[in-house]
């Protein structure tokens, strides 16, 4: 396999993109920590701070679902990249750059929401569903830089 | 569909019927008593009335409740029986109640029984906890060979102590050679914190080389209640160890034994609770001396069953409208497809009582989105019939069960995107299907493959919110109008919609028909409406600069409802991020050749999608909801509703059927 600048920068988008893991490993554990709290008081409230703690764990599906529609397209997955220009390779870094960054951001801050969102539900269990509306509102960006990354994506021409 | 209307009831009646009408009202479980708290304190009522209540018999139900929930927990660990999926509870009619309970008199003896036996368990427990300590006590000087407490012969002194590890205890060995050479030190054991140590020596030197030793952060132990070595020590409480495990094992067979009474020990529980629930009522009631007093709301539907009840009892009632700006509390009436959503409904916050049920409306697009974000064959039918058999299979109430019910909709819904999509567990059945058995299945999408053409999806989203919101400010036009305020659902509403069709006919009047005059209506309505708008919104104000001011600034309005669009273009990214994760799946899971190739196939197939779902299922339901309550109910609602709580049989383990 023959190494273009184009080839190279277009891999370094699909890695940033997935990058925003990043930001949901640190997301899910400052959620998890907060459920340890308070599974350590009841610990029937496993499955309700489960579900809280899974949100902020999408920004990294997010992240690699873009990877993988940029290794898709420039054809790593078949084993044989396109043969793709520096400029072509830039346009897939920059594509990535919403889902990556904005993935990671947000991640770590509806951690934060979620871990809030654990404690509602250690003392008001019922309210569980407002909880993941609060950390809902903050995936939105996440969901609309995944949108931004996959439309700029599969706008790109090879 | 709608609040149902409530009527406030009140009613008085003599003294000798109170006890049997509140059994009967309990029966009926349609009357919501209100608190009459305020009244105490109205000068009008306090010289007639007094407060009813009976909180001594209240409390002696409620410690019963709780040793019978005690009994019920410890039976619960011993219960080796399986225990069913979902917990339902048990029908039976109020008959078979009565029966059952009069038959197991027994009961109150079982559960004081097994009350004693917990107790004694539990002071089994503390014992051996006792033990336990003193033999982690004992343990560092099981060396020891000199009785424990043999602290003294005729001349010397024998001193047990300990010595912080980190003392030298060679300097103090040698320290203590100069100080006398009659004293025998024997350092016993060591752990890493700690030196235990025994010293004999003459009496007479004792304080001079005790002092010596405090140098060292010596402190003596003494055990002056046992007798013998430690060894010896140790071995008799191991001994009673054993005792007390054995007597722990013949407490809880007796438990065990006990565990076929639980059902008893439960229905017991429940009439505990009805027994609790009609005393604590008393505390809503007013009194005179021969006379009770009680309010509270009926809907309006029960009315007359309630008054058929009062007329048996003679009492003197009245029903009453509730005032204008009278909160009630609200209960929401649904058709059978949009009952379970007033769930939904609920978990934001029921409507104020000037408001309006939006469960019914609201109903189908939650469907239609929830569908829509998980949008597959495959997660659709999982949804659908394992809700259907869990809702087949046991009657589950409550929350829980109406969930079930949504979802089972939900699950319809994204059947049907997903034949829409082409997505059968993505394309991974398509895929499958070639790589393990080589068929070529023709299953492909009906209208559109979002992956490929995402824009298409995209605009349909938008469209559709954009059909959301507008019913949503519907809604709203619709209350003002019903409150007599036409100007404002014209203004607020009507001048909105247009300002909204407008500019998108000027942009895009071409794009729908080409060479129409359609961009040329869309510019002149949204002048027309632009202008509107300035003239109108701030007609609250005071001044005319106020309402001017307020009039142009309202037009930055737009912006937000922008963004209420383009918030559903989440429609199409939650549905593009199921598909994609089932493609990679399937990607991932065809890499190998042969039959380990497709034993791999098979194992990322089950296990990847059955994640794919969970997770794209729990975000389907959260996104939805959030559709709902940040955009739609956004335009309109207004929740803080009390909701209608009837003074009703609050049982745990039975549900008494409907008797005919």
């Amino acid at each position: 396999m023959e190494f273009t600048m184009g080839g190279f920068l277009a891999i370094l988008g699909a890695a940033t993109a997935s990058m925003a893991g990043i930001g949901s490993a640190w997301g899910v554990a400052i959620a998890g920590m907060a459920a340890g709290g308070v599974i350590a008081e009841d610990p029937k409230k496993f499955g309700p701070t489960l579900m809280l703690q899974a949100l902020p764990g999408t920004q990294g599906i997010y992240g690699l679902l873009i990877a993988f529609i940029i290794m898709n397209k420039i054809g790593v997955l078949g084993g044989s990249i396109a043969p793709l220009t520096t400029a072509q390779g830039l346009m897939f870094l920059a594509a990535s750059l919403p889902s990556g960054i904005t993935g990671t951001v947000s991640a770590v801050w509806q951690g934060k929401v979620a871990a809030t969102g654990v404690q509602l539900v250690g003392k008001r269990p019922e309210e569980i569903a407002k909880a993941m509306v609060y950390a809902a509102m903050v995936e939105t960006y996440a969901v609309l830089a995944l949108l931004a990354s996959f439309l700029m994506v599969n706008g790109i021409q090879i | 569909m709608t609040i149902v209307n409530m009527n406030k009831v009140n009613i008085i009646g003599l003294d000798s019927i109170k006890t049997e009408l509140i059994k009967r009202i309990m029966d009926l479980g349609v009357i919501e008593v209100s608190s009459q708290d305020p009244k105490l304190t109205d000068p009008e009522w306090i010289s007639y009335v007094k407060k009813d209540g009976n909180e001594d018999e209240v409390f002696s139900l409620d410690v019963k409740i709780s040793q019978v929930n005690e009994v019920l927990n410890s039976l619960e660990k011993y219960d080796t029986s399986k225990r069913p999926l979902f917990i339902t509870r048990k029908p039976i009619t109020s008959d078979e109640f009565k029966k059952a309970l009069d038959k197991n008199d027994g009961v109150s003896e079982s559960v004081a029984k097994v009350l004693e036996l917990n107790k004694s368990l539990s002071e089994l427990c503390s014992e051996e906890n006792k033990i336990e300590a003193a033999i982690l006590s004992l343990k560092p000087w099981v060396k020891y060979d000199i009785p424990l407490n043999m602290t003294e012969t005729k001349y010397t002194n024998i001193i047990m102590g300990t010595i912080p590890g980190i003392a030298d205890i060679d300097e103090l060995k040698s320290e203590l050679f100069k100080t006398s050479d009659r004293c025998f030190l024997d350092v016993i054991d060591s752990d890493k914190d700690q030196y235990y140590c025994s010293f004999i020596c003459l009496s007479d030197e004792k304080e001079d080389i005790l002092e010596l030793f405090k140098q060292y952060g010596f402190s003596p132990v003494t055990f002056k209640e046992l007798s013998g070595t430690a060894a010896e020590n140790i071995m008799q409480y191991e001994n009673s160890l054993k005792d007390i495990s054995a007597k722990r094992d013949t407490v809880e067979n007796s438990i065990r034994e006990l565990v076929t009474f639980k059902e008893e020990i439960q229905l017991y529980h429940d009439h505990l609770t009805i027994e609790r629930d009609k005393n604590k009522i008393l505390s809503n009631i007013l009194k005179t001396d021969t006379t009770f007093y009680i309010e509270g709301w009926v809907p309006e539907v029960c009315k007359e069953k309630v008054q058929e009840v009062l007329e048996e009892y003679q009492c003197w009632y009245d029903f009453k409208e509730p005032e204008e700006d009278e909160d009630f509390p609200i209960l929401l009436k649904n058709n059978s497809f949009s009952e379970p959503f007033d769930s939904i409904t609920e978990l934001y916050s029921l409507p104020a009582t000037s408001n309006i049920d939006p469960t019914a409306v609201m109903a189908p697009f939650y469907v239609l989105f929830f569908g829509m974000m998980l949008g597959d064959v495959g997660y659709g039918l999982m949804f659908s019939l394992g809700c259907y058999i869990i809702l087949k299979k046991f009657d589950i109430e409550g929350t829980f069960g109406k969930m079930l019910k949504v979802f089972f909709w939900g699950g319809l819904s994204t059947i049907f995107w997903g034949i829409m999509y082409g997505s059968w567990f993505g394309d991974g059945l398509v895929v499958g299907a070639r790589h393990l058995f080589n068929i070529n299945l023709p299953l492909t999408y009906v209208w559109v493959d979002p992956l490929k053409e995402p824009m298409t999806v995209l605009l349909v989203s938008f469209v559709m919110g954009l059909v959301h919101l507008f019913v949503g400010m519907g809604m709203s036009a619709y209350m003002s109008i019903r409150d007599g305020h036409l100007n404002d659902a014209l203004m607020d509403v009507g001048l909105w919609y247009l300002f909204i069709i407008g500019p998108i006919l000027w942009i895009a009047g071409d794009m729908i028909i080409a060479g129409s005059p359609l961009p040329v209506i869309g510019k002149w309505v949204t002048i027309a409406s632009a202008i509107g708008l300035v003239l109108t919104q701030g007609r609250a104000k005071p001044n005319i600069v106020g309402k001017l001011t307020s009039g142009v600034l309202s037009l930055y309005g737009i912006t937000g409802y922008l963004g209420d669009v383009l918030s559903y273009s989440r429609l199409l990214a939650l549905g593009l991020a199921t598909g994609v994760i089932s493609s990679v799946l399937s990607l991932i899971g065809s890499m190998g050749s042969g039959i380990a190739g497709k034993i791999m196939f098979v194992l990322v197939f089950t296990f990847g999608h059955i994640l794919n779902f969970a997770i794209n299922g729990l975000g389907s339901f959260v996104h939805s909801a959030r559709l709902q309550y940040v955009e739609f109910f956004g335009k309109f609602y207004e929740g803080g509703g009390d909701p209608f709580a009837p003074f009703t049989k609050k049982t745990k383990y039975i549900k008494f059927k409907e008797e005919i």
